[in-house]
């Protein structure tokens, strides 16, 4: 590029406050963003970075400051204004309209905010074309009539990720927020998505991630930006922070790298899996789990695991093989029979699986339970159930002032504790933990990771279905690593460096 | 401090980006299969199921392949139709709307009795610009409801169905009228062409068909043409997502509304032309029959998808099963055991294809 860059910041974000009821979420956030950098905004669950990233975008207004877009001041901004600003955010949903085509998703966004939201008007049909085609190619897409024409809901999710950049340029944006972009990517398209954003940050185009992950952080390089009850605690080059510091910052507390893993498994063995198999997803699983052992399973998005742990859970159950649970045969074929025979089922998609989000924190930990705590006149003991939830919320260190609140006014965090309260509520045998810590910060990790060993120490045999490799490496006995459907290979994880485990998992084209 | 003059922009539109170095993550499109073909136009179920019923129909009796046929079938179709081109525009958009028939008899009702007794010499052109306003307005009042309570569709527009009905049934009147005004009158009769058939009987193409070809035209042209079309989808697709995006929703609920009661408006003053008569209990009733129709033109129960022309393929299926069964002798009782199978069949068969699509 020989265009000269200005020097002047792109967006300032001047001393923003922002109060919901009885909460600061922000409290006084100043930064800059300058051209063509990339910045990662890192913090806890509740931090205040989606309060942040929602002023930026004209989703909120702020309550007090100001945001300055090209030394223009503005006390805020609509969504129509950030996207006439060169504003673009690309949610975790995406925000595409899966019922209309790749161009209408890349070229139209951009079609309404020159014109200003106008809808009274016709549009030039081959512009959009061409503004699409465009688009799509500079992310690495087709751009030819066919794929432009194909519906979003028919695109798997990688693509329609680089649909949504693609948007993004096509509007010609000059900062492009991504909310958690890599959370349901294989490494594979990660890669990919890194090498497409620096090639627009090439193109004078700023970013900002908003990541649990740090090693991708890393990986991408930039600015890091670390947000803490609502202030900036940090900012400066990546590369100044180790990532002990960022952790440090980011909960105000000092995180351990080492094992949690205190416990041994005991020498009952709990369930026996014996050539298990679902066509054209797993075959020929074979392992046992002993009591109070904390067996890891991972391998790549298309190895079978998550089908593996659907497949115990009872949510489609495997078609052939043998499972043993304290050593009698089980057939598992609804997850009402898992529940029965006491495996409980932490899914991976809690929101969509597992939680009643609208609900009280109580009916969602007791509804495992349900029949235990009928009465004799079929009705559900409320005081017990209160109970029981109110010991749950304790002993799991739910952040939350009383059951009666709905699930979804809590964090990520603690909305997974509530899932696994709901299963300990049943006393399982096994307990089945499908990514139990996706899109959660480190500081509720560190006791979702103390919770697991303590279950583990109380003869819980457990079942941890994870691709975060150190989140396996600290917390397992085993590991078994699943290609193509089958276990490739079986680890102590005491003796595995990541490393190793990570080769062994991208090895798999060979 | 922050400078105060703004930065010169940092280039001029049309940005040109390289192509960045990346794996081959391009999808595979999957193209070919009769199945995803037919996902993403289910109106050629439809299209099969009526070639299917005209050949059967046929023949068991011939006379069924003349044009007096299709002439009736026009003619009986141009109501239903108007209705069914509002409900695709509000399924579109992800709502539903089941007041557009008490929305049609308010406005016929109240504008045949107006001019009537008022201006009997009023000419025709007004008397639908009338309808066509008066249907406007209702339907606004619907779509001011359904933005501001953000309440589900459904239930406003239950809510306005009896408002409407009890409001002319209780305020305008409930006798109805043989003599309408002449203007309504002259253009019932009206032909568009006529021709003799063979035996001797007159068959006459009204001139109100002309009415449903315009409206099929404009709403596929506002549909697809223009920003405020590609904004019912997007809402349709996604209400949260649509308004993120900068789609202004008050004005499309305004428009989606007002557009459905504005075709309903006309196709309440054509009802009384065509039929020579004003009957305040007419139409409310036919709701699910337009709704109906409109899911056999391949329009999903849950928003975002519908054609035009999937949607007239609809209509076209629901008036043959009306009409022409009884030619080869079913009973007009079968007529909704043959619709209710079809509805049955089509649910399955999109949510079967779009389980695995």
């Amino acid at each position: 590029m020989n265009q000269a860059v200005p020097a002047d910041p792109f967006l300032q974000v001047v001393g923003i406050h922002k109060r919901f009821t009885g909460v600061h979420a922000l409290r006084g956030v100043t930064l800059s963003f300058g051209r063509g950098q990339i910045y990662h905004l890192l913090g806890e669950n509740g931090c205040g970075k989606s309060t942040l990233i929602k002023i930026i975008s004209g989703a909120q207004p702020p309550d007090e400051g100001e945001l300055i877009v090209e030394g223009t001041r503005h006390a805020r901004l609509g969504a129509l204004d950030a996207l006439a600003a060169g504003i673009e955010t690309v949610y975790q949903d995406l925000s595409l309209l899966p019922n209309l085509s790749v161009a209408e998703n890349v070229a139209l966004t951009g079609e309404l905010a020159a014109h200003a939201g106008r809808l009274a008007r016709t549009f030039d049909r081959r512009a959009l074309a061409r503004s699409a085609a465009r688009a799509l190619e500079a992310v690495g897409l087709p751009g030819d009539a066919a794929f432009q024409a194909t519906l979003v809901e028919q695109l798997p999710l990688a693509t329609r990720q680089l649909v949504a950049i693609a948007r993004a340029i096509a509007s010609e944006a000059k900062l492009v927020i991504m909310d958690e972009p890599t959370t349901s990517l294989t490494q594979k398209e990660v890669d990919n998505l890194i090498a497409v954003l620096t090639n627009l940050r090439a193109q004078g185009v700023t970013v900002l991630f908003v990541s649990h992950k740090l090693d991708e952080c890393y990986a991408i390089g930039g600015e890091v930006i670390v947000l803490r009850d609502g202030q900036t605690v940090a900012q400066g080059p990546i590369g100044d922070f180790t990532k002990a510091q960022i952790s440090e910052l980011m909960t105000g507390r000092r995180l351990s790298n080492e094992r949690y893993r205190e416990g041994a498994p005991g020498d009952e063995i709990v369930l026996d899996a014996r050539g298990l198999a679902r066509a054209g997803q797993f075959a020929d699983v074979s392992f046992t789990l002993a009591a109070g052992e904390i067996l890891g399973i991972t391998g790549l998005l298309d190895s079978g695991r998550n089908e593996l742990a659907r497949a115990l859970a009872g949510v489609a159950p495997a078609q052939a093989g043998e499972l043993r649970l304290d050593g009698r045969p089980v057939t598992i074929e609804t997850p009402a029979d898992a529940t029965r025979h006491r495996i409980g089922y932490v899914p991976e998609d809690r929101l969509n699986e597992g939680l009643f989000l609208d609900k009280p924190i109580r009916d969602n930990v007791i509804t495992a339970m349900i029949p235990a705590l009928r009465t004799r006149f079929g009705r559900i003991d409320r005081a017990r159930a209160d109970r029981l939830a109110r010991d749950i919320v304790r002993d799991l260190q739910i952040a939350t002032p009383d059951v009666e609140r709905p699930v979804q006014s809590l964090s990520g965090g603690n909305q997974q504790r509530v899932l696994i309260g709901r299963w300990l509520a049943i006393e399982p045998r096994v307990l089945i933990l499908h990514g139990p810590t996706v899109g959660v910060d480190v500081g509720s990790k560190d006791i979702i990771y103390r919770i697991m060993q303590r279950l583990a120490k109380a003869g819980i045999a457990m079942i941890l279905i994870s691709d975060d490799l150190p989140e396996l490496l600290q917390n397992c006995d085993r590991i078994l690593l699943m290609k193509k459907g089958r276990i490739a290979s079986s680890y102590r994880a005491d003796q595995l460096h990541e490393a190793d485990l990570y080769r062994a998992l991208l090895s798999e084209a060979a | 401090m922050p400078p105060t003059v703004p930065s010169p922009p940092l280039e001029p539109a049309g940005r040109r980006v390289a192509p960045p170095v990346v794996n081959a993550v391009a999808p595979q499109v999957r193209s070919g299969g009769v199945r995803a073909r037919l996902a993403r136009h289910p109106e050629w179920f439809t299209v099969a199921l009526i070639v299917a019923m005209c050949a059967i129909v046929g023949a068991i009796n011939p006379r069924f392949f003349q044009f007096a046929t299709l002439f009736d079938l026009l003619h009986s179709a141009t109501t239903v139709s108007l209705f069914a081109l509002g409900t695709l525009v509000v399924l579109a958009s992800g709502g539903i709307d089941v007041s557009f028939t008490a929305i049609a008899a308010l406005t016929m009702y109240t504008i045949t009795k107006f001019v009537f007794a008022w201006w009997p010499d009023a000419p025709f052109a007004l008397i639908l610009v009338a309808g066509a306003a008066g249907g406007v307005l209702l339907g606004l009042v619907n779509g001011v409801l359904v933005h501001r309570l953000k309440a589900p569709s459904l239930i406003v527009t239950i809510g306005t169905l009896y408002l409407y009905r009890g409001f002319l049934l209780t305020f305008v009147g409930t006798t109805f009228f043989m003599n309408i005004p002449h203007s309504m009158d002259g253009f019932g009769r009206m032909p568009l062409f006529f021709y003799r058939t063979v035996d001797g009987l007159r068959a006459v193409l009204p001139v109100s068909v002309l009415a449903l070809v315009i409206a099929a035209v404009l709403t596929w042209w506002l549909l697809n043409r223009t920003m405020m079309g590609r904004g019912v989808y997007a809402m349709g697709g996604s209400l949260a997502i649509a308004e993120r995006l900068g789609y202004n929703l008050r004005a499309i609920h305004l428009f989606v509304f007002g557009y459905t009661g504005m075709l309903a408006g006309i196709a309440g003053i054509l009802h009384v032309s065509n039929n020579r008569l004003a009957n305040p209990f007419d139409l409310v009733g036919s709701e699910l029959d337009v709704i109906a129709a409109v899911i056999l033109g391949g329009a999903r129960i849950t928003g975002g998808t519908g054609t035009v022309v999937g949607t007239l393929l609809g209509v076209a299926l629901v008036t043959l099963i009306n009409n022409v069964l009884i030619l080869v002798g079913v009973p007009s009782t079968w007529q909704k055991v043959i619709i209710g199978a079809f509805i049955l069949v089509a649910g399955t068969l999109q949510t079967w294809q779009r389980r695995n699509a």
